[in-house]
């Protein structure tokens, strides 16, 4: 599910200069093909204004979201991995994004389900966060599934 | 609404809940449902007080709003409220959907249906989500509970419009029977025995027009004034409880009863009043009191009104009060007024001075509770079985979902069953909810939103070691 989901939206980079814009970057593919639009963008990045880095789902990893004003076109998901970690408020290191754009608050469990199954496994995170190609990250995805 | 909070934790924490606690929790259950509300019907009393044929400033075309919004909108708010309280987002639209049956099945408005209906639709849905909790295979769980609700409110909506719309419809024709009975006895104050308990039920306009209006068109016909325009319209008994609240009531009902008290008593819309009988129906007695008192007064006096007072305000009133009747009118308000608004304050202030004690003993309680553990947040109920964990963010989707799914993985691998664990909104954590679990950056809003749950913080909604504590105190169990 969720490498169907992911395929088309992966992108790897050397760094990024703020945590605001590895969220825009992260979104970049969703933004392209149509799933969002910019206003829910600028939603992520002040969610994280207003509520502090909670989407640091686990060090290392964010998960931008936000809640659907009507700038949710389609649920869907996009992944970015950066070589350079970048600071998030707090300090938090960040090198790998999830960004989740969700239609309602059910729609897009299953996607959230794979993605806990894979980080909850150390091995499988592992071999995530090693990955260099959209290839080898959606092997390991389906690995799970 | 502390107030029913209280009453709630005194019925779950002690082993044998006295009645007492458990009236109390019912009437804060009312309360909850009725007042969240108390908007939507003020916007309605001003809509009708201004543009009825008879209001201040007709007008046909927004008169036209007054009907639906008292048939429809009121009862449906109601109905979701009830729903909301007992069942979360899905008991409230379950809820709805139920009370749209019993409105649509019946020629009266259904407030006491939809104060009915509304909490059994939320109780239906939850007790359905519960059974096939964890059953339901990943994928499919927004196909299951779309149509679950679907059907099970298709079902519902039926039920309501077949049975449960004309009983209450049939104890409406119980009530006109009464009262045509105690008129034929000739005693008129024993009236409000009956029109008070039914004008609540907004079933006023229904024995005001369908029974004392015409029986008093006759009199007047013959003698120019009738009494039998006064017995359910006088607005002397409304005035005596809203001040009463005004006074003795508790937080958001105390505010709100002045604005009403214009409305009812210059306005004529009794309906303002109604709300307040229904979160304490104690109160009812105070109203009959009322009642029975102005009858009593304008029999004494002789006096009456020459046609209908539409509504049912003073205004209306003393331009309707025939020359030489103006002393026995007055009077008969303001008496009732006096004797509702004495022994409503008497009924306030013994429910007020009940729950200040469960009040102090609940901080007592609390307070020994704290010093019991150390680890303040985790601890504060101990003792209590969980059933109920809620995981909450901002927007109820992303990373509490990440956190429930994550954690009722983890509790099947550890094979404990019988939770619910779900994700939601801060705000939309149901009442039932043992344990809140948010992270740190939100613990401010989520307290401000729960301030009498337990809440767990956590910094990492996959492995935290708050959320390792609770699977062992959950393995303990």
């Amino acid at each position: 599910m969720l490498a169907e989901y992911l395929e088309g939206n992966i992108r790897f980079l050397p760094s990024v200069d703020s945590w605001e814009e590895g969220i825009k970057k992260a979104a970049d593919p969703l933004l392209h093909n149509g799933s969002i639009t910019p206003q829910y963008i600028e939603d992520m990045i002040g969610n994280v204004n207003t509520n502090g880095p909670y989407i640091v789902i686990v060090p290392g990893i964010a998960m931008p979201h936000a809640k659907n004003d009507g700038s949710v076109v389609k649920t869907s998901v996009s992944y970015l991995k950066l070589e350079e970690p970048v600071k998030f408020p707090k300090d938090k290191e960040v090198h790998t994004f999830f960004v989740l754009a969700a239609e309602d608050s059910t729609g897009h469990l299953d996607l959230i389900s794979d993605l806990s199954s894979i980080l909850i496994e150390d091995e499988i995170k592992n071999k995530l966060e090693e990955s260099k190609s959209e290839q080898e990250i959606l092997e390991v995805l389906k690995m799970v599934e | 609404m502390a107030d029913a909070a209280h009453a709630k934790d005194n019925g779950v924490d002690t082993n044998t809940p006295s009645t007492r606690a458990k009236v109390q929790a019912f009437g804060g259950f009312l309360t909850n449902m009725v007042l969240p509300n108390i908007g939507a019907f003020i916007a309605w009393g001003l809509l009708t007080a201004l543009f009825i044929p008879t209001g201040w400033i007709p007008n046909e075309e927004l008169a036209q709003i007054v009907d639906p919004a008292i048939n429809y909108l009121l009862p449906l708010l109601l109905a979701i409220t009830g729903g909301r309280m007992v069942g979360g987002q899905r008991g409230a639209v379950m809820g709805a959907i139920g009370a749209i049956g019993l409105i649509v099945g019946a020629d009266i408005p259904m407030f006491l249906g939809a104060m009915v209906i509304g909490p059994l639709g939320g109780l239906i849905i939850k007790k359905f989500d519960k059974i096939i909790e964890n059953r339901v295979p990943a994928g499919f769980e927004m196909i299951v509970n779309n149509f679950s609700l679907g059907i099970l409110g298709f079902l519902l909506m039926i039920l309501s419009f077949y049975f449960i719309g004309p009983t209450i419809e049939s104890a409406n024709n119980l009530v006109t029977a009464a009262i045509e009975a105690l008129v034929a006895t000739g005693l008129l104050p024993l009236l409000s025995l009956i029109n008070e308990p039914a004008k609540v039920l907004f079933l006023n306009n229904v024995i005001d027009q369908g029974i004392y209006y015409p029986l008093g068109m006759q009199a007047s016909a013959e003698v120019g004034k009738s009494i039998y325009f006064t017995v359910a319209s006088n607005p002397g008994p409304g005035l005596g409880l809203l001040l009463a609240f005004t006074f003795f009531g508790k937080k958001t009902a105390r505010r709100t009863a002045p604005g009403a008290m214009i409305i009812h008593f210059l306005g004529g819309i009794h309906e303002l009043y109604f709300p307040y009988v229904l979160m304490k129906p104690l109160t009812i007695i105070g109203m009959i009191a009322g009642g029975m008192s102005g009858i009593a007064v304008f029999s004494l006096f002789d006096a009456g009104l020459t046609a209908g007072p539409s509504p049912g305000s003073i205004i209306a009133y003393l331009g309707l009060t025939p020359k030489g009747n103006f002393i026995g009118i007055i009077a008969g308000v303001l008496v009732a007024a006096v004797v509702t608004f004495l022994v409503t304050a008497f009924i306030l202030k013994l429910d007020r001075s009940s729950d200040e004690e469960d009040i102090s003993a609940s901080v007592e309680k609390s307070k020994a509770m704290k010093q019991a553990g150390k680890e303040a947040s985790a601890t504060r109920q101990k003792n209590e079985e969980i059933n109920t964990i809620s995981f909450v963010c901002d927007a109820g989707a992303g990373s509490s979902a990440m956190g429930a799914t994550t954690f009722r993985k983890k509790l099947q691998k550890n094979d404990i069953e019988g939770l619910e664990v779900k994700h939601y909104r801060i705000e939309d954590a149901p009442q039932h909810s043992d344990i809140i679990v948010v992270h740190e950056d939100l613990q401010e809003r989520a307290k401000g939103a729960h301030p009498d749950k337990e809440i767990i913080t956590i910094e990492n909604y996959l492995n935290d070691p708050a959320l390792e504590r609770l699977m062992e105190r959950l393995k303990k169990e």
